[in-house]
């Protein structure tokens, strides 16, 4: 294992993730355990975040995603790889050095429902983060958390109820207090809105936009839902089995896709217009994604990709190569243009040039 | 004579709290091949509706009323022997949750053969082929050899292939999918309405297709009904619905919708929550979320009828057909990008 490497933040960067692992080991035995495996789940991955901006990480389940977002806040040791948080390295940090930075990354979970204790009142469950950081007294806490139920379009007054009394939006508000109460700077949204309907969905992402606005917020936002994620961010990374295949601006990876796995995730979007949706042919991936024990040689994506060229894609891994502007995308073969269809994909074109150490060089702006 | 016609369902809980009036007046009727979308939030009665259709509600505390004709005769009034020769066999059911819909200790293949022999007098030899038959027709590779599988051995898109296969296994004339892609990734859900849009040619089935998502709707459905808060406020045709729709709950759903074809800085949103079920508004339930609310909307019950241009465009709602006709094309405006 290499050793953690601080990577160097440049200006304005709050977050700079550098070839991040997280490696789970599989055990045999009860008494003497031995490794006899490993779930590879982040497998080297390297980005960046602004400060204020909006980055959305997509990927089908069992890709990495929340592994990654748990490994961000440090809820996760990594095995290896670097991340430096605001300018510190908070790769080696021990829990109580960690302690006074964990105020400044704060984390949104998926299930409203899960996620707050049911045996607490609603109060107690936004104050704690407050009173664990010893930040006021308890009239001062609770005056915080009185505002900040105001914040999040919650009646202040229902400081002391419990999580049942309130809807599955209601709860996420509550969840999305909790990420507030200690200013924090950064906050780790992991499919925060899937679990609702569409229409508090939109609800609450009109909210972390204002908050986002009011704040000077920047978020991490997970969520296997392309148009959500179109919607809320500023520069989008596509995970596939535990690596980065593409990363671009929004308005470039949604219009000019460079990664096979992009399109074909860009295609499979139902799209709400019937007389447009009837007029495109989706690309139409086979098979399910392949387990991260035992993952595909070279390009994991190789085994379901329409442009697979053996001899190539199998046996040579694909470094990020840049397309300009910051997009990159993991891929020998990338696609010409967009929309394209069935068919035209299939029909591989020629390589990018060969790789050279140019491309390792220009990790994502 | 529509393959299922439904006149004025209701379906309503009794619970501790009170009555729950879960599904209040639904009709609609659907023919041979056709597929019907039901879209609305959850606790809109999408499910419950197609439950009592399926006599699926739990005896205690449910009282039913009105008719389902399956083929000419009523579902509601079948005697439980009746309603076991329909079930699976003429109509069948395909549930969200493939992880927990399955049987754990079962392998797929008796699960499927099962389904099998309750219906059709034929040998274990016999359904066994028509499970493996079934099991390919749903893409699953190796299906000889994966029959003898236990679920826990699958995926959960291959889950919910192995459910559709055995939904269809008996040639059903119509399959009830409740949210069949919800739990399932973008990739994974295209490939399972492929799947469902091909079988439907090959063995012309009717569809029911229930879920939250304007997406699926608009790329698998005909007919589209929109339910919300145990009520039908708008069902027409789907190039109808989306191209001019009439309900300002629909004009909501659409507006929530974040998109890959347009670019919207924020969100229409609906403001609220859904109505309680045990006290819901009186007059139009949409109206305390309405931003067109008008003083009729709070004391009259606007009835589900056709528009003037389309008779077969349902819709309740107080609003003149002018204010709707604009309001439809603001929004479309706003969030669709223009078909071409």
């Amino acid at each position: 294992m290499e050793a953690a490497q601080a990577p160097e933040a440049r200006g304005d960067e709050l977050l700079v993730v550098n070839d991040v692992k997280k490696y789970f080991p599989i055990t045999r035995g009860i008494i003497f355990q031995k490794q006899i495996g490993s779930v590879q789940a982040v497998d080297g991955v390297s980005f960046s975040v602004k400060k204020g901006e909006t980055l959305g990480i997509v990927g089908e389940s069992g890709c990495g995603k929340s592994t990654l977002a748990r490994c961000i806040v440090k809820l996760l040791d990594t095995t290896g790889g670097g991340i430096s948080f605001d300018g510190r390295d908070i790769t080696k940090l021990s829990r109580t050095a960690m302690r006074p930075i964990r105020r400044e990354m704060t984390m949104i979970f998926q299930d409203p429902y899960a996620s707050l204790n049911p045996r607490k009142r609603v109060g107690f469950i936004i104050g704690e983060p407050l009173e664990v950081h010893n930040l006021g007294s308890s009239s001062e806490i609770k005056m915080r958390v009185q505002e900040l139920l105001e914040v999040v379009g919650l009646n202040p007054e229902h400081y002391n109820r419990f999580p049942h009394e309130f809807s599955g939006g209601q709860r996420q508000r509550i969840g999305v207090a909790r990420a507030l109460a200690v200013n924090p700077k950064l906050i780790v949204c992991d499919e925060p809105v899937s679990a609702l309907d569409v229409s508090v969905q939109a609800q609450i992402l009109n909210l972390l936009k204002d908050l986002q606005d009011d704040f000077g917020l920047t978020y991490i936002f997970i969520a296997h839902d392309l148009n959500v994620v179109r919607h809320i961010s500023d520069r989008v990374l596509v995970m596939y089995l535990g690596k980065v295949v593409e990363i671009a601006s929004r308005d470039l990876l949604y219009a000019e896709p460079k990664h096979p796995y992009t399109g074909a995730l860009l295609s499979a979007v139902p799209i709400a217009n019937p007389a447009l949706g009837r007029k495109r042919e989706p690309i139409v991936l086979e098979g399910d994604v392949p387990s991260p024990v035992n993952p595909p040689s070279a390009c994991h994506f190789h085994p379901r990709c329409p442009r697979f060229v053996q001899g190539h894609c199998d046996v040579e891994e694909p470094p990020l190569y840049p397309f300009g502007n910051g997009h990159v995308a993991a891929c020998h073969y990338p696609l010409e243009r967009w929309p394209m269809s069935a068919d035209e994909i299939r029909r591989a074109s020629s390589p990018v040039q060969s790789p050279s150490s140019q491309s390792r060089e220009e990790l994502p702006a | 004579m529509a393959l299922l016609e439904v006149k004025d369902l209701r379906t309503s809980f009794h619970t501790e709290d009170g009555i729950v009036g879960a599904v209040d007046g639904v009709s609609f009727s659907l023919e041979k091949g056709e597929t019907l979308g039901i879209v609305g939030e959850s606790g809109s009665g999408k499910s419950v509706t197609c439950l009592t259709i399926m006599g699926l509600n739990a005896k205690r505390n449910t009282v039913s009323s009105g008719e389902a004709l399956w083929k000419g005769k009523n579902l509601l009034d079948m005697k439980p022997r009746e309603l076991r020769d329909v079930r699976g066999n003429e109509i069948s059911m395909i549930f969200q949750d493939p992880m927990t819909s399955l049987n754990p200790v079962q392998t797929i293949g008796n699960q499927l053969i099962e389904a099998v022999q309750l219906h059709r007098d034929v040998s274990q030899r016999v359904a066994r082929a028509r499970a493996v038959e079934l099991l390919k027709a749903v893409g699953i590779p190796r299906a000889e050899g994966r029959i003898d599988d236990y679920p826990h051995q699958f995926s959960g898109g291959m889950r919910q292939r192995v459910m559709i296969a055995m939904a269809l296994i008996n040639d059903p004339d119509l399959l009830i999918a409740d949210e069949p892609t919800t739990a399932l990734d973008v990739t994974t859900q295209a490939q399972i309405i492929n799947l469902m849009k091909r079988l439907q040619e090959d063995f012309g089935s009717a569809i029911i297709f229930i879920t939250h998502d304007l997406g699926v709707v608009a790329e698998t459905a005909d007919d589209v009904l929109v339910m919300y808060a145990a009520r039908v406020v708008e069902h027409a045709d789907v190039d109808q619905l989306f191209g001019r729709p009439q309900h300002p709950y629909t004009w909501g759903l659409m507006g929530s919708l974040p998109r890959l074809e347009t670019d919207l800085d924020r969100l229409i949103q609906i403001p609220g929550q859904p109505p309680s079920l045990l006290r819901p508004p009186a007059g139009c339930r949409f109206h305390p979320r309405c931003p067109h609310v008008m003083e009729v909307c709070k004391t009259t019950v606007p009835e589900l009828v056709p528009t003037q241009r389309d008779p077969e465009h349902l819709q309740a709602c107080h609003l003149d057909e002018e204010t709707k006709d604009r309001e439809a094309a603001k929004l479309l405006e706003a969030t669709m990008a223009k078909a071409g």
